[in-house]
């Protein structure tokens, strides 16, 4: 039978538990890059965050947002939000703070485009708008939602199924972090949106397959911890992967597509970080949350018991 | 099987009508400033404010536009030293632009010292200084010194003399409007800062030392000049300790109007006062900040990408993609659907990351599909005739939906209490596709799937229910 048809059919044999040295080894390495992301080449916080520049120019030859971008892009000013005021007859264009020769080159840039003389484009500093009143409110809804989960998983499954369902998404969270450090895209208001659909995400998918898990709990009474969590985890796999490729379809076609064949950059942030997100939300669901589940679910008394019968059982069954 | 079919047919109806209706009455989403543009009013504050203090009253300003429901993601950013810029998606109107940011300044807390009926003082007429001569009214506000304030009350027109103002709207720590289930009354509910409630025992107190029925037991709550409400101290309070511990009730009535009087009245306390005195120095239209290519080719993408997600599901769950697919256009209708009515009800605006949000959401929600189908294939290959296997596969599916499901709502519940603007745009985006994602798998999925299995495409060939488990 292929591998294929039995992941279809949920017979595929894999040790997620015992070979967990191999998957923690994975998580680890891209840990341990992320971080070393953040550390050494920082995010690259967008204007909403650091504030940044607004140039303001009259529109005499009436150019098109589409344009001003484009003339600024040659400009090599990037990341630029630009906007009519008025319908055309003026163009404000916020950037991030320039140094002198980039502000003279955006100056020329839009005086071209826009058929204005350099000394009618007024220039101001401007703050951010993603300010840091906004930031802390979202921290604090963050931490609450955090304690609320663990509270509803403890309830409606179990304490430790919480705790590591928690530690998968820490590692989804800093493993995306980590891709916007690396690649240095813009980090703006929506991406932080994504991040959170990222941790919702995480989440739920940790949360069916612990619910398969416990659902054998009650139905296999005669195998180990590690066993249970394999077989669930087995069973599962096609609807895992089915359900990624599912979310990351479109996502996916928005970052290639959207952004890079079809140049819509606005869009590139944003899709990034749930395509990373949700690759690794799925992935640490089944080799992070679950194998530590049945590490640690292992050493329970009652289950060292139930492993020690089963091994007594399979010896006397032998003889 | 005819009774189930016709059910099936009423969920499609209501969910693409609904879609129908909501286009057809021109209540299609609101767009957000990247999409659509909106406009743009600029305060300027006094040169020198403190730069602290701007970047108060511009979370004040968010909070407020967000909490009196027109308008949703406002952009806000301080620029230069002294500038506010108050970006408004989706308003046309100037006036109603200025009315949403609304540049109230003090609130103030002030002893009556007299109440005269009719609308002129009897200062009219006198020429004293700051007095409007031909009413008698204060001129401008100066909270420090008394004032002369109309009112009309519920006995009619009123000027009411007031003294210097006691405490101020920062003294107000947070003001609520409470309905009283058992007296049918409306009240707020007021909590002061420690120092405001120190402040507010000795005012009430001074109050209280006046006879029951006399005017200056009154207490006006003034908004920029305006008496906004005159409350009396209660009959209950005595002089020697006033209204103490921070905390006040005000009663407002059981009328008719009482319930928009009293979160009104709350609002105005909690968010009244901005610490910077504002003048509205330029309103303008803004352009969307994305181009109309960049919306076309996001669109494309995700069409694409949910062409994609279409053959997915196809190939792995045969007939029941189509169910699937099917599920997904109620889905989505009844989500765009809701977010016309909403943009119109509440102010509720989408903006890109809303869009891409509603096609990510596509894609989670076929999960609660391939939830299903995988149960029912695993029934199947346990021996079950595959019309039990629906059944049976529902009942554990809806289990695991449920309990994801609720934790996908507690996010969006808690985001939108605690969070504000785009975040608070994606916890409402989030919590509707999740409830729609349970009421889309009980009303259709189940039946849908049920009378799917009852057809030729449920056993037999390779693209049935069956065929799909083999």
């Amino acid at each position: 039978m292929s591998t294929l048809s039995r992941l279809n059919r949920g017979e595929t044999t894999i040790d997620f538990v015992g070979k967990r040295r191999r998957w923690f080894t994975i998580s680890a390495i891209a840990l341990l890059i992320s971080l070393a992301g953040l550390g050494i080449r920082h995010l690259n916080l967008g204007i909403e965050f650091v504030g940044g520049l607004t140039l303001q120019a009259p529109n005499p030859a009436g150019a098109e947002v589409g344009e001003v971008r484009s003339a600024l892009e040659t400009a090599a000013v990037g990341d630029a939000t630009i906007q009519l005021l008025d319908d055309g007859e003026a163009v404000r264009v916020t950037t991030r703070e320039l140094d002198t020769p980039a502000e003279s080159a955006a100056v020329d840039a839009i005086a071209g485009v826009t058929g204005s003389a350099r000394t009618e484009i007024s220039i101001e500093a401007v703050g951010p708008s993603f300010g840091a009143l906004v930031a802390r409110r979202a921290l604090v809804a963050l931490g609450v939602f955090l304690g609320a989960v663990a509270l509803f998983i403890s309830w409606r499954l179990e304490l430790k199924m919480a705790l590591t369902g928690l530690a998968a998404l820490f590692h989804d969270l800093v493993i995306t972090v980590g891709v916007y450090a690396l690649t240095g895209f813009a980090v703006s208001p929506a991406t932080v949106v994504a991040v959170l659909v990222v941790l919702g995400y995480s989440l739920y998918d940790t949360v069916v397959v612990f619910d398969k898990v416990s659902e054998l709990v009650v139905l296999e009474e005669e195998k180990t911890f590690t066993a249970i969590v394999n077989q669930a985890m087995n069973s599962v796999l096609a609807r895992s992967l089915a359900t990624s490729l599912t979310s990351l379809l479109p996502v996916g076609s928005i970052l290639f597509v959207g952004s890079f064949v079809l140049g819509a950059a606005t869009l590139g942030d944003f899709a990034l970080a749930l395509f990373v997100g949700i690759a690794a939300g799925t992935y640490s669901s089944i080799f992070v949350a679950a194998p530590l589940l049945g590490t640690w679910k292992e050493k329970e008394p009652a289950w060292v018991e139930r492993a020690e019968w089963v091994q007594r059982r399979s010896k006397s069954g032998r003889r | 099987m005819t009774r189930r079919l016709v059910g099936l047919f009423i969920i499609l109806a209501i969910a693409w009508g609904g879609l129908a209706a909501v286009l057809a009455f021109d209540m299609s989403p609101r767009l957000g400033l990247d999409l659509q543009g909106g406009t743009a009013v600029v305060l300027e504050a006094p040169a020198g404010t403190d730069p602290e203090l701007l970047e108060v009253a511009t979370d004040i300003m968010t909070r407020r536009i967000e909490d009196f429901g027109e308008v949703q993601e406002p952009e806000i950013t301080v620029s230069g030293n002294d500038t506010v810029v108050v970006q408004l998606p989706g308003v046309e109107d100037e006036q109603r632009a200025i009315e949403a940011v609304g540049q109230t300044g003090l609130l103030s807390f002030r002893p009556v010292l007299e109440v005269i009926p009719g609308t002129t003082s009897p200062l009219a007429g006198t020429g004293t200084p700051g007095i409007d001569d031909e009413t008698g009214l204060s001129i401008e506000d100066d909270i420090s010194k008394d004032a002369y304030l109309g009112y009309s009350s519920s006995f009619g027109d009123e000027v009411l003399h007031v003294g210097p103002a006691e405490l101020q709207g920062e003294d107000v720590d947070e003001a609520l409007p409470f309905f009283d289930t058992t007296t049918g009354i409306w009240t707020v509910t007021l909590d002061l800062t420690p120092d405001g409630g120190e402040k507010f025992a000795q005012l009430t107190a001074e109050a209280a030392g006046f006879p029951v029925g006399d005017p200056r037991r009154q207490i006006a709550i003034i908004l920029d000049g305006e008496v906004i409400s005159a409350p009396s101290v209660n009959p209950d309070v005595r002089p020697e300790t006033g209204i103490s511990g921070g905390r006040a009730l005000i009663t407002i009535g059981s009328d008719a109007e009482a319930q928009q009087e009293a979160q009104d009245l709350a609002l105005t306390l909690r968010y009244g006062s901005l610490p910077v005195a504002f003048e509205v120095s330029a309103v303008q239209k803004v352009s969307a900040t994305l181009g109309t290519d960049s919306l076309q080719s996001g669109i494309v993408a995700g069409i694409l990408g949910l062409a994609l997600v279409v053959v997915v599901l196809l190939v792995g769950y045969r007939s029941m993609g189509l169910v699937a697919i099917a599920g997904l256009t109620v889905f989505g209708s009844l989500l765009v659907a809701l977010f016309g009515v909403l943009g119109r009800w509440q102010g509720l605006t989408l903006t890109l990351a809303g869009v891409t949000g509603i096609i990510v959401s596509v894609g989670i929600t076929a999960d609660s599909y391939i939830v299903y189908f995988e149960r029912v294939k695993e029934k199947i290959r346990e021996g079950l005739a595959v019309e039990d296997a629906t059944e049976e596969g529902f009942g554990l599916a809806f289990r695991t939906i449920l309990t994801a499901d609720t934790v996908s709502l507690l996010a969006a519940i808690l985001l939108w209490f605690l969070a504000v603007g785009a975040v608070k745009g994606f916890a409402i985006a989030l919590g509707l596709a999740t409830i729609l994602d349970i009421f889309v798998a009980r009303a259709y999925t189940r039946r849908a799937v049920r009378a799917l299995a009852a057809t030729s495409l449920g056993s037999g060939g390779w693209f049935t229910i069956e065929g799909a488990a083999r």
